[in-house]
């Protein structure tokens, strides 16, 4: 944990305390996205050489899902959007979330989809669920591959959740998307959208 | 349910047309074990407990629920006087990952206790038999045997590792001398037999005595091998490995009243097995959307009921029971009894799913109640009743506004278990800080104690802990603040028949009994 985050959550904690919900808007909206930070952060630091906890995994989804729904009803803040540092995170991110979807589909599905050339070896004991052809090929097309990486993120807003300087490095930060603005929140929405295929 | 042979209802999830053999056990009874056995138990309670002068006293007399077991049942949880009495495990600061508890189980009788490791490794303690000479000496559990049960493996199909992690150990009704224990870790269940060698045989014709064979045409004359007795040797082996059933990671096992057959309940579904086929397992629910990314709730533990062997339950990730009769369809998707506390609206936030999220589920001795831990509290629930909990009682409620930083530090992910006593008159789970709570359900009372190394002289009394939420901190009262998140209990057990606990904290497992024992 940071420095400088640290000292924003205890902030957090102390003012959930005073007043459940009686925040203002900017209050809360900074709350929510801390929250959607360290989610995401945690959908990031899942991955491993252990499949990971789908219990866990699943909790965290549909923290994230409340958070986006609440994200939604909550206003924009007035204030003109920070300069964000971006770099590095931004492509280990959207890396990360691909990666995070095709662990979900190879620790989960207990067959692999026609289009893998490795079968699994064995008979299997039990009478097998079909296995979820649209998933995966939505899976493989889109983030499987590197050129639809960077025409997916082109368009992002990236006000929606501004990370600490403590957080840069030395030199001057860089934003590498063409605006400044919510970048995160669309990103994370248009995920969402994939993962509950709505 | 007993093991099918085809019947059609079931047949459909097993191969049609094979049968299933099933090796009778021949029941061979060994001098001297009944009076063992007895000792091992104890002596019996005695009504009026020893305790201090002008402490309120449980009703005496109270009468053991049906069902509850044997050696009748010693007054609950609360007004006992909890002592140390043993812990086991290195002292170093430093734990090895390997040697992190990860499950605890009393025997049947309760003379055997069972403990596993995240390296693996399952340790089995005996109780000593009670010394006539020293009658206030109190059985000790000493090693009685240590073994290698799961070894970590790789899937190179999926580039995943297989934790050797011990998920769960679940003992066997004792049929015969030897002792039977299921051990599981994400993916595979064993069945191993623990069983004691104290003879060995001398004079064979044909092996000498280093084992080296005789040439038959050797010998000349035969002679009787004389049984001479040998240092007690216990030797555990693997009997049955029930592998490949489970896709996902295996949370619990639970053995049916039948003692043939038993669950293994994985994130989304539960298989029956029966103990003696290993090839092939009956799959009873499954939960696994058809589209994965509409996966929204997974298992989190299930159990046979005590008595009726065709009942089982199974708890979500959503705070939500079901009850499942395999008496009315071969695949328990649609449950006979749904439990759901209704939300209360005032208490709503990001962290209501995760804290609802029920991470152990008991049935009590009696088979009337189960009981459901998750996040802050335990809940008892009348078997007749789906609604409501008829107890509800709260761990450590003073977390409730530190969930954000517990989800930021993943402890709120953290599972604990609960259990029951004897007599299902109190209840048992762990906290953190190394805290343990109990709740005596018929006076209402609660304590919390802690498991740790200061409080470890032999037969010292175990002092009441408080946590102090906020505001001015009492004199002995520990600050909220100042709890150490790294020191987690979530597995305790509770002896059976009498008033002994066995405490996981981290690498140590701690004995406390009650004084009057």
């Amino acid at each position: 944990m940071v420095g400088g985050l640290k000292r924003k959550h205890s902030d957090l904690e102390e003012e959930e305390e005073d007043e459940k919900w009686d925040w203002g808007p900017a209050g809360l909206r900074s709350y929510q996205q801390a929250l959607l930070r360290i989610s995401l952060d945690k959908v990031q630091r899942s991955l491993g050489p252990r499949a990971p906890s789908l219990r866990r995994h699943v909790l965290i989804h549909n923290t994230l899902q409340q958070l986006q729904a609440a994200l939604c009803l909550t206003p924009a803040p007035a204030l003109p959007p920070e300069p964000l540092f971006l770099g590095e995170e931004d492509f280990s991110l959207s890396a990360t979330i691909g990666s995070i979807l095709r662990e979900l589909e190879t620790s989960m599905d207990e067959t692999e989809p026609p289009q893998n050339p490795v079968a699994p070896p064995g008979p299997q004991n039990e009478v097998l669920p079909q296995p979820d052809p649209v998933f995966l090929e939505a899976l493989s097309s889109r983030y499987l591959g590197d050129s639809g990486l960077d025409d997916f993120f082109l368009d992002i807003d990236t006000s929606a959740v501004e990370k600490e300087p403590s957080l840069a490095p030395p030199e001057a930060p860089h934003n590498l998307f063409c605006a400044p603005g919510s970048w995160e929140w669309n990103e994370l929405d248009h995920i969402m959208e994939i993962i509950l295929g709505s | 349910m007993t093991s099918s042979s085809g019947t059609t209802d079931i047949g459909r999830h097993f191969e049609k047309g094979k049968k299933i053999r099933r090796r009778r056990r021949r029941r061979r009874r060994r001098p001297g074990r009944g009076a063992w056995a007895a000792a091992a138990r104890g002596p019996p309670p005695t009504s009026a407990a020893a305790s201090a002068p002008g402490r309120p006293r449980l009703r005496a007399g109270r009468p053991a629920m049906a069902g509850a077991g044997g050696g009748g049942c010693p007054a609950g949880g609360n007004d006992l006087q909890w002592c140390f009495s043993q812990v086991k495990g290195a002292v170093d600061e430093d734990v090895a990952e390997a040697d992190v508890i990860s499950t605890v189980e009393f025997s049947h009788s309760g003379d055997l206790l069972a403990t596993g490791d995240k390296g693996g490794r399952v340790v089995i303690f005996q109780r000593e038999q009670e010394n006539k000479s020293r009658p206030h000496s109190r059985g000790e559990y000493n090693v009685y045997s240590t073994f290698q049960s799961h070894e970590p493996e790789f899937d190179y199909l999926k580039s995943l590792e297989i934790e050797e992690k011990i998920n769960k150990i679940r003992w066997l009704p004792r049929q015969s001398a030897a002792r039977f224990l299921l051990s599981t870790n994400d993916k595979t269940i064993k069945l191993w037999k623990i069983s004691e060698r104290d003879k060995r045989a001398e004079g064979c014709n044909l092996q000498d005595e280093d084992g080296r064979l005789r040439d038959p045409s050797s010998v000349t004359a035969l002679r009787v091998p004389i049984l001479k007795p040998m240092d007690l040797m216990v030797e555990a082996s693997p009997r049955r490995i029930f592998a490949n059933a489970h896709t996902y990671h295996i949370n619990s096992i639970s053995v049916n009243s039948d003692h043939e057959t038993y669950l293994s309940a994985d994130d989304l579904r539960i298989n029956l097995w029966h103990l003696e086929i290993t090839d092939r397992s009956f799959n009873i629910v499954d939960i696994k959307p058809a589209n994965m990314e509409e996966l929204t709730e997974v298992i989190t533990a299930a159990e046979f009921h005590p008595h009726q062997c065709n009942v089982l339950v199974y708890s979500s990730s959503k705070g939500t029971i079901r009850l499942c009769d395999m008496r009315s369809s071969a695949l328990c998707d649609r449950h006979s009894k749904f439990f759901e506390e209704p939300e209360d609206p005032s208490s709503r936030s990001f962290f209501s799913e995760i804290i609802s999220s029920v991470s152990d589920v008991k049935f009590s001795h009696s088979g009337r109640y189960m009981m459901t831990r998750d996040y802050l509290s335990v809940k008892v629930w009348d078997l007749n009743m789906e609604s409501r909990p008829v107890e509800t009682h709260q761990v450590h409620e003073y977390l409730r506004s530190k969930l954000c930083s517990l989800y930021e530090n993943d402890c709120i992910f953290d599972k604990f278990e609960c259990c029951w006593n004897g007599c299902d008159s109190a209840i048992m789970t762990g906290s953190y800080n190394n805290f343990f709570r109990m709740f005596d359900r018929t006076t209402w009372r609660d304590v919390t104690l802690e498991a740790s190394r200061e409080n470890s002289k032999p037969r010292a009394s175990l002092k009441p802990r408080r946590v102090c939420a906020g505001g001015k901190r009492k004199k002995d009262e520990v600050s909220v603040d100042s709890l150490d998140f790294s020191k987690k209990i979530l597995h305790t057990a509770w002896h059976p028949a009498e008033n002994i606990i066995a405490v996981a904290a981290t690498n140590n497992l701690y004995i406390f009994q009650d004084k009057a024992n």
